[in-house]
């Protein structure tokens, strides 16, 4: 992503070997893995693996939690957790069906009012984090299970069907070079999600607010509107995630959507350590998320059982945030070996 | 622990003989020096005092022997037993000395009893049952021997100032007893600045403690920046300058003169000064009345154009807070800023950088800049709006500024994609000033600017403020370093309990001039 900061050309007064930028080749430590997984797979079950179908299946498929992910870097850039994202799907898929089977909506009347609705999630977590001044953590915890509540109650605890098929034509049913169109949906907001994070002030303030809270408040950013902005964002991309949910499966049922939480969290933080080392950016999260599903389809093919799934999220977020830990110390130590022959100068 | 008497026979007679012997330390941070050399010796039953300017190397003596920083060099011997940096996350704790900080280290909810207990209880393993009647029974009488009449149930926001200070001074000295009541050794107990957030009134009642502290024979390190209570308190003295022992005193029979002249050292330094105040007949640019905030109280002081203003007085005097409250980054309790005549309703950091004024924080790694990011970044914030194209950040024009800037203020690296925490303590503070040059302030705030800076970068940066002044702009330099203020400010306010106690003009702007008026007597 160098390419959009130009070199900056005249360094002839540079006069420390430390500033030249490292290499880092650990940027790209990941997409390596992902690549010797990949042909690995394709050796051990070259029958199922390595096919068009496949292929296809692992891109589409992933399209929600890609999304998903993408609405929660935001706030996790800004230095806030969002734990009621999953929650925020599930509703949005539940009032699309509601509205749509149960009151005979429009289908896109109701997926209109669902992405607002859940946005009203996002206001609710923002308001009570800035206003009184909460740790995010607890705040999202608790109206993600309220959340929960609900959707219990308005899809009185079944699973509606029959949403309108125009909504699974848009999303499933009819792919583009092979690969359903959610996947593009995907790409398009990871597209928006890059400019808006590396090209706009918005992204450049929230950037600020996340790695130092005083350092942008005393530069003139509204800290507590920001925080309550990414909120807002992060709920109402859950609620486009649950409308490509409703949308793939053509129904809603109340509980599936709280088993998004943990792969988003993992595909952002493993995301993390990809291409910008230490910071959440959309291209390392989309890395993270189609590297977690390689894995998990290709254990699945050679025949490991369904926990594989829990195995492989749990395990990847842990390792994605020791990692990190790892990256960051190693800064560390580079850092202070620069400054030492500094001082002997 | 073995017997260390013959040990100890060897350095003296045995009972002057010190509990504590730091012997030529040396620490640098980032190739600044803080301590070049110190030597200091506390011994058993003697409150010793600790007197220097700022960043002469108290605190990070202080902090090498807690364990907070490793020393470079030098020795530390206690009861005779040689020891070597690195202490470990514990200091010196294990080795008999306590401390506490002049934040006391206190959980507000807390009860004394739970603070006192956890200490016995800290190295106690696993699971063993907290003996709770046990440990009343010992805190209770650990209290009563240094006559702390506190109740051992009371959380610690229902005690006095005082009260607290003492807890804390009884916690870090009964941290040590259990282990060793039966041939008790002398312990060393280590108060950093605790007098600052006490009531004038009160500190008798903690010094009172440290009396008996002594005549328990153990030592008390007492640093300070109040030469009343090291008069007061202390049996001898020992002074830092430039991070070396400028001389070690009996009290008795020391002035506050001689005491100031070691702080300060030679007196004939004296600097000329360049531009001569200019006071025109326009409004002040940014004016304060009656501003009030958690130590300042009901100020007032006018910004001119052109003109260097420096605030200075003890910690806790109140110079601390001025230019956040200024900026509006601190509410203020009461009270009005002006700009150019006019009131300002609501002072924030925004609207103050849209009115061109702009703040330099003292503590730049956690307020000043983001350290992960690079120089061009940190660089950039306020100009994000600036600069856009479109919806789009101008990345490449805020690039060819910050070269620019790098380049004109002799940042080095000059290279804005360099890790803002990879440059040194003095570029970092060049790269902030020349972000905030550029954005054409009016007035700027300073806050401590040259702290962790080196000589070099320091005139660097005092000849960058001059100029900028030269040319209309006003600074206020709020700072405890008189060097600064000498080289710098065309008058300087000195604050004592958030009011103006004395301002000096020009060339009257002294070290000497500067330190009599900050040390002033109470009573003046």
């Amino acid at each position: 992503m160098t390419t959009i900061n130009p070199p900056s050309p005249a360094t002839k007064k540079s006069k420390r070997t430390g500033s030249k930028r490292p290499a880092e080749p650990e940027r790209f430590a990941l997409i390596g893995v992902w690549a010797v997984l990949f042909l690995v797979f394709s050796l051990i079950v070259p029958e199922t693996f390595p096919t068009t179908a496949n292929i296809s299946n692992m891109l589409g498929s992933q399209a929600v939690l890609l999304v998903l992910a993408l609405g929660l870097i935001v706030p996790l850039r800004a230095g806030d957790y969002d734990l009621s994202v999953a929650s925020t799907l599930n509703l949005s898929a539940v009032v699309v069906a509601v509205l749509n089977v149960n009151q005979g909506w429009n289908i896109w009347t109701a997926v209109v009012a669902a992405i607002l609705v859940s946005m009203c999630v996002g206001v609710v977590n923002g308001f009570i984090i800035t206003r009184f001044d909460i740790d995010p953590f607890i705040v999202t915890l608790g109206i993600g299970t309220v959340v929960q509540g609900i959707i219990y109650q308005v899809s009185n605890s079944v699973t509606i069907t029959g949403v309108d098929r125009q909504l699974s034509d848009t999303m499933l049913t009819q792919p583009f070079l092979a690969i359903p169109i959610d996947f593009y949906y995907a790409i398009a907001l990871c597209v928006v999600v890059w400019y808006v994070f590396d090209h706009t002030a918005f992204g450049q303030r929230l950037l600020f607010a996340g790695q130092s809270r005083d350092v942008a408040r005393l530069n003139g950013v509204n800290v507590s509107g920001l925080r309550w902005v990414s909120m807002i964002i992060s709920a109402g991309i859950a609620g486009v995630a649950g409308v490509i949910y409703a949308g793939t499966t053509a129904s809603a049922d109340p509980t599936s959507g709280a088993a998004f939480l943990l792969p988003a969290f993992a595909a952002c933080f493993l995301g993390s350590t990809v291409l910008k080392i230490g910071r959440f950016n959309p291209w390392g999260t989309l890395i993270a998320v189609y590297f977690l599903v390689t894995g998990i389809t290709g254990l699945q093919l050679m025949g490991a059982q369904q926990y594989v799934q829990q195995l492989f999220y749990g395990g990847a977020l842990v390792i994605a945030v020791i990692l990190s830990k790892l990256v960051k110390s190693r800064g560390e130590r580079r850092r202070q070996a620069e400054v030492r022959p500094d001082v002997a100068a | 622990m073995t017997d260390l008497s013959s040990t100890v026979g060897s350095s003296g007679v045995a009972s002057s003989a010190p509990l504590l012997r730091v012997t030529d330390l040396q620490k640098a941070f980032n190739g600044v020096p803080a301590l070049r050399g110190v030597d200091i010796d506390v011994r058993p039953g003697e409150v010793h005092g600790l007197l220097g300017a700022n960043g002469s190397g108290k605190s990070t003596l202080i902090k090498v022997l807690a364990g907070f920083h490793d020393a470079d060099g030098g020795q530390v011997s206690i009861h005779g037993r040689e020891l070597r940096s690195p202490f470990g996350a514990r200091g010196l704790r294990d080795e008999g000395m306590g401390f506490v900080h002049q934040d006391l280290g206190l959980a507000p909810a807390g009860t004394v009893l739970e603070h006192m207990a956890l200490d016995a209880v800290g190295d106690a393993k696993g699971f063993r049952r907290v003996d709770w009647s046990g440990e009343r029974r010992r805190v209770r009488d650990l209290l009563e021997r240094f006559e702390v009449a506190v109740d051992v149930d009371a959380t610690i926001d229902m005690l006095t100032p005082v009260q607290r200070a003492m807890v804390a001074v009884v916690r870090a000295v009964g941290g040590q007893e259990k282990s060793t009541d039966a041939d008790r050794r002398g312990q060393i107990l280590v108060l950093d600045e605790p007098t600052v957030f006490l009531p004038r009134h009160e500190v008798g009642l903690l010094f009172d403690l440290l009396r008996r502290l002594r005549a328990n024979g153990d030592a008390v390190l007492l640093v300070s920046h109040d030469l009343d209570e090291i008069l007061q308190v202390t049996d001898r003295v020992t002074v830092f300058r430039n991070g070396r022992t400028a001389g070690t005193r009996e009290t008795e029979g020391s002035t506050r003169d001689d005491l100031v002249q070691l702080i300060l050292g030679s007196r004939d330094e004296h600097v000329a000064k360049g531009s001569a105040v200019v006071l025109d007949d326009r409004p002040p640019l940014l004016s304060a009345k009656g501003l009030t905030g958690n130590r300042i109280d009901g100020l007032d002081l006018d910004l001119h154009a052109g003109e260097v203003v420096g605030i200075t007085g003890l910690a806790g005097s109140g110079f601390e807070e001025l230019p956040e409250l200024l900026y509006g980054a601190r509410a203020a309790r009461g009270g009005q800023i002006l700009q150019n005549g006019e009131v300002v309703p609501r002072p924030t950091p925004a609207g103050s950088m849209r009115r061109g004024v702009i703040l330099i924080p003292a503590d730049r790694k956690g307020q000043g800049g983001v350290l992960g990011l690079t120089v061009k970044e940190n660089m950039s914030l306020p100009f994000l709006t600036r600069r856009a194209k479109g919806f789009s950040i101008d990345w490449a024009g805020i690039a060819v500024q910050s070269q620019e800037a790098c380049d004109r203020l002799n940042v080095v690296p000059a290279n804005p994609d360099a890790q803002f925490g990879h440059l040194s303590g003095g570029n970092q503070q060049k790269a902030l000033l020349g972000k905030w040059l550029d954005t054409a302030p009016s007035v700027m705030l300073l806050s401590e600017p040259t702290q962790g800076v080196d000589i070099g970068a320091r005139r660097e940066i005092f000849k960058l403020i001059r100029a900028a002044v030269a040319e209309g702009m006003s600074v206020l330099c709020a700072t405890s370093d008189y060097e600064q203020l000498v080289e710098m400010a065309d008058r300087v306010i000195v604050l004592d309990e958030g009011r103006v106690r004395a301002e000096i003009h020009g060339d009257d702007i002294t070290k000497d001039a500067l330190a009599s008026a900050v040390y002033a007597e109470e009573a003046s």
